[in-house]
């Protein structure tokens, strides 16, 4: 068999190793396994100055939902405030350590380290810097981009958030603060983020330029 | 897709799938040339490291249901709550929605993980038939629904930084909260160390009716 008309027209299943012919697929469609029904591959589209926007507004938007307050609690007079990164914190005061690094990493740590790597990532290719230096750092940030988009749940603190405003309400007052407002509107934009960017996309353009 | 070729393994091939990016490679080379990070056509031992990470969770599963996970104080009244009595306070407080959305992300969820994972680790292990696909399919089902037992972890960091004005009102962590984040911790890991690939090598094709 000819290696180099294999390597572009099969894939193999990564959840069992099924051989697929690759079709083309109109955009928008994913290909699943026909044995196993997991994800194998779909059209890549992938905006590089739409990504650089939306990392942009990401990172604009990433101080303000971690640094502000999210949520106001006004009890006999006295008001206190809380932020992701406080709420972490007064956990881990407490001697609760991993559930404070599970709550930073998952919270603070993965998102911030997602747009960090998708921006230099797409600086890199949009301003073709393909000198060793930067091959090396973009082939690091694709090897770890499925760890890092898998550890941050910014969806789940969403709704945690939330979750936490009815369980207090029946004690006391609560306010959303401006923080809730920026992280909400954080969780939109990696959203997006995410739907822009295609990680397939992103390895054939490391091998444009060997 | 052309159901022609179903049982064509990868493997029989000589060809793999880099774990890393994907890359399609070939299985005599070691290495991956996209990604240079090594590649071996089946991970035979991560069969026991699984099984090692799920039975850790198992047995933390306990304490993390029987020990209390917050302390509340409220006008001089301590309140120790489990995971699950501080679910049944939600339904008497009338919060039913709260209470379906804290069951299934605290109970349910780390529950189902642990019972579908043994079920899928004993399949593999000691080949017990049962339909591959349904397997596959409870498989994806977990990976999806796993990160939302982050959920009581955020609740309790966001309630624990608010709620903290000394004996009048206030909410602390107690030891359940660490054994719960280790659940969550090692179910997850449990998940994504195993070559789910294996399956499908080692359960024969007659459990299966396509
Ligand atoms: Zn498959």
């Amino acid at each position: 068999m000819d290696r180099d008309v294999l390597d572009k027209s099969i894939v193999l299943c990564r959840s069992c190793d099924l051989v697929v012919r690759k079709r083309a697929l109109p955009s928008g469609v994913r290909a699943l396994c026909p044995r196993c029904n997991s994800y194998l591959y779909d059209t890549p589209y992938c905006s590089i100055n739409g990504m650089l926007a939306l990392c942009l507004a990401a990172l604009a938007l990433y101080f303000p939902a971690n640094f502000f307050p999210v949520l106001e609690l006004h009890f006999l007079g006295s008001v206190r405030t809380t932020t992701i990164f406080g709420g972490a914190m007064s956990v881990a005061d407490q001697g609760y350590w991993v559930v404070a690094i599970a709550v930073l990493t998952a919270a603070v740590i993965a998102p911030g380290l997602l747009i960090l790597s998708v921006l230099l990532q797409v600086l890199i290719v949009k301003y073709q810097l393909h000198n060793p230096f930067f091959r090396k750092i973009y082939k690091g940030f694709l090897c770890q981009h499925n760890l890092i988009s898998q550890l941050s749940m910014l969806e789940i603190y969403m709704i945690s958030i939330f979750v936490s405003v009815f369980q207090l309400s029946d004690y006391t007052d609560l306010y959303f603060g401006i923080g809730t407002f920026c992280f909400t509107m954080l969780f939109i934009v990696v959203i997006f983020l995410q739907r822009e960017y295609d990680i397939e996309h992103m390895w054939s353009v490391l091998n444009e330029y060997k | 897709m052309s159901t022609s070729n179903t049982s064509a393994q990868g493997q029989r091939l000589g060809l793999t799938c880099c774990p890393t990016c994907t890359n399609l490679c070939q299985t005599q080379n070691k290495t991956c040339p996209r990604c240079g990070q090594e590649v071996t056509s089946r991970d035979y031992s991560s069969i026991q490291k699984s099984w090692a990470l799920l039975i850790t969770a198992a047995i933390l599963l306990f304490p993390a249901n029987l020990y209390p996970i917050t302390v509340m104080t409220s006008q001089g009244q301590v309140r120790k709550d489990t995971i699950f009595s501080g679910i049944n306070h939600l339904i008497q407080l009338d919060l039913l929605p709260i209470a379906i959305i804290l069951f299934t992300a605290s109970i349910l969820v780390p529950m189902l993980k642990i019972i579908g994972l043994c079920i899928y680790l004993l399949a593999i292990s000691f080949e017990v038939p049962i339909s591959k696909r349904k397997l596959m399919a409870g498989f994806h089902i977990i990976e999806w629904i796993g990160r939302w037992s982050m959920l009581d972890l955020f609740v309790i960091s966001i309630t624990a930084a608010l709620v903290n004005m000394g004996q009048l009102f206030d909410a602390k962590p107690a030891p359940a909260a660490t054994a719960f984040a280790l659940v969550i911790l090692l179910t997850q890991l449990a998940a994504k160390v195993l070559d789910t690939r294996l399956l499908w090598d080692r359960l024969e094709s007659n459990d299966d009716r396509t």
